[in-house]
């Protein structure tokens, strides 16, 4: 027994050896044994868990090694004798980064210029130096602004004023996971507000196509912009709205006779017109169809929304 | 320190000592491999949330499964990825996605999903009905009060495939169905009494792209399409008494079927390494050209369409170019033309009377806007750069026009219209970035928008000309914004945000209400620390503040005198959030959050009397009683949450959260601050809300990952 032990001692130092003499396998990406053998999980960059993800998909022809995002980086793998410190990669995407954004996204961009991200240089993000690394994480086996439950919080690190628009009683079911920033707007566009559509109408259509119309009787905001009438983010109002009936209403509609009303609470139930244009749904508590309406019944009412 | 920390150098001897290389050893595999995870457990909440809960599916007390399945694998040699994506199964927001990849060639995916909303009244109604298209209104000696929960549902699947050509070729194809189905808060319209607005409809959409991506020009065409189906088209109401005998029927017209179609083609070229060239076209054709419905025994004008033949056709042209002329500078330049042009026939739909008094046209609308815009970037030393540019937008809009009174003015629109608008925007912005310890940015931002005369409105004027519309109205804007992301030392991170804006729209003596100025403003401060390699914390705060002044005019009525008004709007928000994540021992995590959140609206109105009468009106022996209190919302939701590893792979994990909600929002509520009780002509159907939710949640889940 005792001399099987030694044998097996002897074997595992030979091999031990024999490795030592082998060249160094890539671990993930083609190349990247130069890298890996000093990224250690335990690093400061750990890098392995990229190969979790479709950019470590080795069977896809088009997946990129590390040189493809970092550059050659000549000096970084081979400290120069006078340099006190290892210089960096030529391409860094970390917080600290010195790389300019531009390069940064650039790298992304060779790959990833189609699509969605066709005008990526005239949206209000790449002007303003966000680079795709701002956003996602690469080497993770999860980007969380990929995923609809967990975005809204790389969104919220500049979008301040939606962080607390969307903790108000009236908002898009955002911080329910049921929707994203994404599923409304494209970060990586070019056109106003970075819509995933055309316009805002168009955008709000997506889910809300029964105010597209056109309608017999058409409101114009709705046509326009829903943004005149709606914060979309989120209110204290009920349908989020930016501003309680009547004063909403009355920002476009100046009148005689009801709609001209005070803001007022009623003492007790009543009919009365000129006393409920604050409580319940204000005006559309009898203007109901304020979006358009279809009504050709031969009234004059027919064309204020109230059919 | 990653989780999956490994001494590499071990992994790398393993695999080098090892001649079957291609068998991945296992802890590589840990660290390379796609993770799945199964999430099964209960929770319970201790009392209904109906505000807190309007979305998420758990808005009653109760107990509510809990289960979550992610399928995440990967066959290396293929390059072919499963995945099984299924959330929340337990509860009314679930979501289903399942998607089948070789990656780089060919993906097909399947998705469904669900999203309630709830609506957070509670309504008391002897409506009959509710859920139909047929609704009959009790009558007071009718009375049969009854509870009643609104809300609607949206129920979506959809499915897809991508595959890439080759070539730098690939073709995508997707489908989506959803459908929407429940009640929401209505009015009969004819007068204020509740209805529901019963909701049944679908929506379909199918997109269809072809891009070609090459490392110069890229370019991709496809086609949108998306159809409305509405199944109710019109719902009866009437009152109904005690003996069941109907009266008072009132129809209430529904959204009717439309579709749209868009083609558009979108491109870019790199004219150089450092300039791009883009540009979109694309146009959509809408429809609308269902049967209009018309409810039994209602007269309708001989001319009026049974038909609206409505189209929209709408336009985008855009196209854009961005150079980085030298290291230190960029520019960029765009233009975006949008029209978009009703082109439904008019026709007359109302006319009551041999020659046209109170006539009502159907109204086709048509604007169109043009913008340009032109900004550059000049980067200094010490991560300095600054950024300045203008944008100008213009647009043009038909003059909506009904019917035309003696004077060849519009008798049906209420409204001043502009024909022309005009908006110039400047912008400068100093920023630094790229440094270790300190980045920020501040900017400014002034536009001034203008038009051509207003075109004015008959109907009821003048009164109805003394307004300046708010998004039509001239308007000075002007905004800054101050952010600041300072790492003060290793392990803490501070980021400030403060926001400023402020709009002035114009007035004049012949038009002087409408909004007349406001301000908007936003403070925020956001820390991150580290306070050991175990635990970390952040915390934001934020302060938000909305103010509008409007002018208008109340016409004396019922007791009434006339009156000019003058509110003063204001929206203050105080928000915070705390979370804490540590570990404490070797198998246990825990966490905290905290999240406050209050807003307090106020409505302070002046009423200016210039003739006879009171200051509010008196109907009925109702007093309307002004002017509106303030409203207060506040929030807290304190969650705790502890995570127990039973072995590598496997945990439990343990919830606690309670939340308070509290309001004294009026809305509906009448002046003593009692339930809102619809008029007296009817059962007295009753809206309200409870003031103070607070509930409590407990749950517990098993975790298990794998690979």
């Amino acid at each position: 027994m005792k001399t099987v032990l030694h044998l097996l001692i002897l074997a595992t130092a030979f091999m031990g050896q024999a490795a030592a003499q082998q060249p160094r396998k890539d671990m993930v990406l083609n190349g990247d044994a130069q890298c890996t053998r000093c990224h250690n999980e335990g690093d400061e960059y750990p890098v392995l868990a990229i190969a979790k993800t479709k950019h470590g998909t080795m069977a896809d022809a088009r997946t990129p090694t590390c040189t493809s995002c970092h550059g050659m980086s000549d000096t970084h793998v081979n400290r120069p004798a006078d340099a006190k410190e290892r210089p960096k990669p030529d391409r860094t995407f970390g917080k600290h980064s010195k790389t300019p954004m531009a390069e940064r996204s650039g790298a992304c961009l060779t790959c990833h210029q189609g699509s969605k991200r066709m005008d990526w240089q005239l949206s209000a993000h790449a002007t303003r130096d966000v680079a795709c690394s701002s956003c996602h994480k690469i080497h993770s086996g999860f980007d969380p602004v990929r995923d609809k439950s967990t975005q809204s919080d790389t969104c919220f690190t500049c979008h301040k004023e939606q962080r607390v628009q969307f903790n108000r009683p009236v908002h898009h079911p955002v911080l329910e996971g049921t929707m994203s920033c994404a599923s409304c707007h494209n970060v990586h566009g070019g056109n106003p507000k970075q819509l995933v559509r055309d316009s805002v109408v168009q955008t709000c259509f997506t889910c809300h196509m029964e105010k597209r119309g056109p309608f017999v009787h058409n409101h114009p905001p709705v046509q326009e912009d829903c943004a005149i009438c709606h914060q979309p983010h989120g209110t204290t109002i009920p349908t989020l709205l930016k501003a309680r009936p009547p004063f909403l209403c009355q920002e476009c509609h100046s009148h005689t006779s009801h709609p001209s009303q005070a803001g007022a609470l009623p003492s007790g139930r009543t009919t009365s017109n000129q006393l409920l244009g604050s409580v319940a749904r204000g005006c559309m508590n009898c203007h109901t169809n304020i979006h358009g309406s279809n009504s050709t019944q031969n009234s004059a009412t027919s064309g204020r929304f109230r059919r | 320190m990653n989780k999956f920390a490994f001494p590499l150098s071990a992994v790398s001897l393993a695999l080098a000592s090892t001649a079957q290389a291609q068998e991945v050893d296992p802890a590589i595999a840990e660290l390379t491999r796609p993770e799945s995870a199964v999430s099964v457990g209960l929770g319970y909440w201790s009392k209904d949330r109906p505000r807190l809960g309007t979305y998420d599916g758990m808005s009653q007390e109760g107990a509510y499964g809990l289960l979550d399945v992610l399928i995440n694998t990967r066959d290396d040699r293929t390059g072919t990825w499963f995945i099984l994506d299924a959330r929340r199964l337990g509860l009314d927001t679930r979501a289903l996605r399942a998607e089948w990849l070789r990656q780089g060639n060919f993906g097909v995916f399947a998705e469904y999903s669900r999203m309630p909303r709830d609506e957070p009244y509670t309504v008391f109604t002897g409506v009959q009905g509710i859920g139909t298209t047929t609704q009959r209104v009790p009558t007071p000696s009718a009375t049969r009060l009854g509870e009643l929960y609104l809300g609607t549902m949206r129920e979506a699947i959809g499915g897809g495939f991508s595959k890439i050509l080759g070539g730098g070729y690939d073709f995508r194809f997707s489908v989506k169905s959803e459908d929407k189905t429940g009640d929401r808060l209505w009015g009969r319209g004819g007068a204020p009494e509740f209805a529901a607005e019963p909701i049944d409809s679908n929506t379909r959409q199918m997109e269809a792209i072809l891009a070609y991506v090459g490392k110069s020009f890229q370019l991709q065409g496809g086609y949108h399409g998306s159809w409305y189906t509405n199944h109710n088209s019109m719902v009866d109401t009437a009152n109904i008494n005690a003996a069941g005998v109907t009266s008072n029927p009132f129809f209430l017209s529904l959204p009717l079927d439309n579709q749209a179609h868009q083609v558009f083609v979108n491109g870019g070229y790199n004219l150089s390494e450092r300039t791009r060239a883009t540009f979109k076209v694309a146009y959509t054709h809408a429809t609308q050209d269902e049967q209009i419905p018309v409810g039994p025994g209602v007269a309708v004008f001989s001319g009026a369409p049974t038909h609206l033949d409505g189209q929209i056709d709408t336009t985008l042209l855009q196209a854009g170019l961005t150079s980085r002329a030298t290291n230190n500078f960029s520019w960029l330049a765009s233009l975006r033309y949008y029209d978009s042009n009703e082109k439904t026939p008019q026709v007359r739909v109302i006319q009551t009377a041999a020659t046209c008094g109170t006539c009502v046209d159907n109204t086709p609308l048509r604007f169109e806007t043009l913008a340009g815009k032109l900004e550059g970037t000049y980067r200094m030393a010490l991560g300095l750069s600054m950024t300045g540019g203008v944008e100008h937008a213009k647009q043009e809009r038909d003059v909506p026009f009904g019917n035309a009174n003696a004077a060849g003015l519009d008798a049906q629109r209420y409204v001043p219209w502009r024909a022309e608008m005009d908006e110039t925007t400047y912008r400068l912005e100093l920023r630094r970035s790229l440094a270790e310890t300190l980045n920020g940015r501040i900017a400014y931002s002034y536009s001034q928008r203008d038009g051509s005369e207003f075109t004015p409105a008959a109907a009821d004027a003048p009164q109805s000309n003394l307004i300046n519309p708010l998004h039509i109205a001239d308007r000075d804007r002007n905004k800054v914004r101050l952010m600041l992301d300072w790492a003060v030392i290793e392990p803490l991170t501070l980021t400030f945000n403060v926001e400023y804006a402020k709009d002035d729209y114009g007035y004049s003596d012949t038009r002087p209400y409408g909004l007349r100025d406001g301000t908007a403003s936003v403070v925020s401060v956001d820390a991150a620390y580290a306070i050991s390699e175990r635990w970390h914390v952040n915390a934001w705060y934020t302060h938000d503040n909305a103010q509008a002044t409007q002018f208008g005019q109340r016409n004396a009525s019922a007791t009434a005198a006339e009156a000019v008004k003058e509110a003063h709007l204001e929206d203050t928000g105080d928000t915070f959030g705390v979370g804490l994540r540590g570990t404490l021992m070797a198998r246990l995590r825990a966490g905290l959050d905290i999240l406050y959140s209050k807003s307090v609206n106020k409505y302070p109105e002046t009423l200016t009397l210039i003739g006879p009468g009171a200051l509010y009106p008196v109907a009925g022996g109702v007093a309307a009683v002004g002017p509106l209190p303030d409203i207060t919302n506040t929030m807290t939701r304190i969650k705790l949450h502890a995570a127990y590893a039973l072995q590598k792979t496997s945990e439990l994990r343990f919830e606690y959260a309670h939340e308070i909600w509290k309001t004294d929002d009026w809305s509906w509520m009448f002046a003593n601050g009692t339930p809102f009780t619809y008029g007296t002509t009817t059962d007295g159907t009753q809206v309200s809300q409870t003031p103070k939710q607070t509930a409590d949640w407990l749950a517990v889940r098993y975790i298990y990952r794998f690979q």
